[in-house]
């Protein structure tokens, strides 16, 4: 969409390899003792660009993200954001979960502050900055509920806000509306891309929905499995504002058949048993089940 | 935008207040008026030991032995929060401080209260100084045990979520762990606090001059029964005021949680 400018985050031949087994010395099959999560991913996201990973489960699509949140460590190659090698995570990346992650002790408001309280902004301040995103998700009537008062789909859009409130340079979304009705991820969907267009953030988001990860982005990475990698990227130039009827146009079922075929010629290699390890990285699950 | 306020059915006070007293109720009357026929001196009827309830209460002698009492278990009852949280606290997050003490802990909270009693008046004397001493060993293990648990369980999104917005390791503690943790840590100080009128009377019995406890092993020795009774009444009312007081507690700052329904 905004060709030409800046890049905000890469990575250069991105890598992640887990040791597996107990460190015990000894391991039967010297084979198993580790497993490539990621190899070789190089990816470059512009700023203000709205661009969805999307791949089968235990892709390694959400290491990718926790990479670059910060959150986990890469074991080669590496990622920059704005030019400087990301080390740990910092208030200029902001990271949205599936499990929404709102802290349950706190009213709406005093969760969309925590970041806010972290930064070191006093009081008055932060309650005016939190009110202010509470609003620009619509949910200023909750502010002073507690998180089990509300539906998945309002925890989602607090989390927003609370990403938001602290003003990172890009949001990092990590399957957000996996967990939600399929009549609320629609409305979910509309409220991202409003609030994308009203805050200009650079977004991230992976999902392993293909119709999401179209509708949404202004570019989608293809990533398979064993290792976790690119596959391609595809330009989706549907134009904005985007509704409900370009899922039904050609130009959609085109992105959809691309993708699609991406992902079903690696299925094959993608089969394999493996130990169960991390959350994010190996439920194997066959991909018929998941895309 | 979804409806909230969910209609609860209004349930009948009179009518739980019926099925929560009754039983207490007829036992009481059962106490008032089977002993008159008994004609056991160890059973003096109700009316007895209220009367010899209000003679205590009206010297007042008994609030001397309860004011004694509750020093005593409120001092050891703080003292020992004040160390089995932020020692629970580490154990729970750092898991090389739980491997090489949890052993240790095992032996101690396994071993009887009463067995080293005897040990704790040999070194600390029979003074106050040994009760306490009794009662924060007493009230130490439920709440540490329960604030490892609460932290070893903590969603771990929620820690990622805010390392996320790079927090530093003390934030963590006093701004996730320990509130993500608190309906542990508030279910361990619950039991600690029944736990301290128990042990509390256990110490008294050892030696002392005051106490809920003394009153009753004294009344005892010198066949003062109403006496005895009245302290054991008393020490049954302290029972369930604590535990009503600790409940209140735990449900107002425990009010964010969806299933907040501790029975009394």
């Amino acid at each position: 969409m905004v060709d030409g400018s800046k890049i905000l985050i890469s990575t250069e031949d991105l890598g992640l390899v887990y040791k597996l087994g107990r460190g015990k010395g000894k391991s039967k099959n010297p084979k198993a003792a580790t497993l490539t999560a990621l190899r070789d991913v190089n990816i470059g996201i512009r700023e203000g660009e709205f661009v969805s990973v999307v791949g089968p489960s235990g892709c390694g699509k959400s290491t990718l993200l926790y990479i670059l949140a910060g959150l986990y460590r890469n074991t080669s190659g590496k990622a920059f954001i704005h030019g400087h090698e990301i080390t740990g995570p910092s208030l200029d990346r902001g990271i949205i979960m599936q499990a929404y992650a709102l802290f349950p002790w706190r009213t709406v408001e005093k969760n969309v502050e925590f970041g806010l309280e972290v930064k070191g902004l006093k009081k008055n301040e932060r309650a005016e900055i939190a009110r202010e995103f509470i609003e620009l998700v619509g949910l200023s009537e909750f502010a002073d509920r507690y998180p089990y008062e509300l539906s998945g789909g309002m925890k989602q859009r607090i989390a927003i806000a609370r990403a938001l409130a602290y003003d990172p340079d890009v949001l990092l979304m990590d399957e957000p509306f996996a967990a939600v009705d399929e009549q609320t991820r629609t409305l979910l969907h509309d409220e991202l891309l409003r609030i994308w267009d009203k805050t200009h953030k650079t977004i991230i988001f992976v999902t392993h929905s293909i119709d999401e990860a179209i509708f949404l982005s202004d570019r989608v990475l293809v990533m398979t499995s064993s290792p976790g990698t690119i596959r391609d990227e595809i330009e989706i130039e549907l134009p904005r504002p985007r509704n409900n009827e370009l899922k039904s146009s050609e130009l959609f079922g085109t992105y959809r058949n691309k993708i699609w075929q991406h992902l079903q010629s690696s299925t094959d290699s993608t089969r394999e048993v493996t130990t169960i390890l991390g959350r994010h990285i190996l439920d194997t699950v066959p991909q018929e089940a998941v895309i | 935008m979804e409806e909230l306020e969910l209609q609860e059915k209004k349930p009948n006070i009179l009518l739980t207040l019926y099925q929560k007293s009754i039983l207490i109720v007829v036992l009481l009357i059962l106490w008032a008026v089977v002993p008159l026929y008994l004609h056991n001196i160890y059973v003096p009827p109700l009316g007895e030991v209220l009367q010899e309830f209000a003679k205590l209460a009206s010297t007042g002698e008994l609030f001397k032995h309860i004011g004694a009492s509750l020093k005593i278990a409120l001092i050891g009852l703080a003292i020992s929060q004040a160390l089995a949280i932020p020692l629970g606290v580490l154990i729970g997050w750092f898991k090389k401080i739980d491997t090489y003490l949890d052993p240790l802990l095992v032996v101690m909270r396994n071993t009887s209260i009463l067995a080293i009693l005897p040990l704790f008046v040999l070194f600390l004397g029979i003074g106050e100084v040994s009760k306490i001493a009794i009662i924060v060993w007493g009230c130490f293990f439920p709440t540490l045990i329960n604030t490892i648990q609460g932290v070893k369980t903590v969603d771990q999104n929620l820690i990622r979520s805010a390392q996320s917005m790079g927090i530093s390791t003390t934030g963590l503690f006093f701004k996730v762990v320990i509130p993500a943790s608190s309906p542990y840590i508030l279910a361990g100080f619950r039991l600690s606090a029944s736990i301290a009128l128990i042990v509390l009377v256990g110490a008294e019995m050892v030696g002392a001059f005051y106490g809920i406890g003394f009153m009753i092993f004294n009344a005892q020795h010198a066949y003062m029964i109403p006496r005895m009774y009245v302290g054991i009444l008393t020490l049954a009312i302290l029972g369930v005021l604590v535990n009503l007081l600790s409940t209140k507690l735990e449900n107002s700052v425990l009010r964010w949680q969806e299933t907040n329904t501790n029975a009394v």
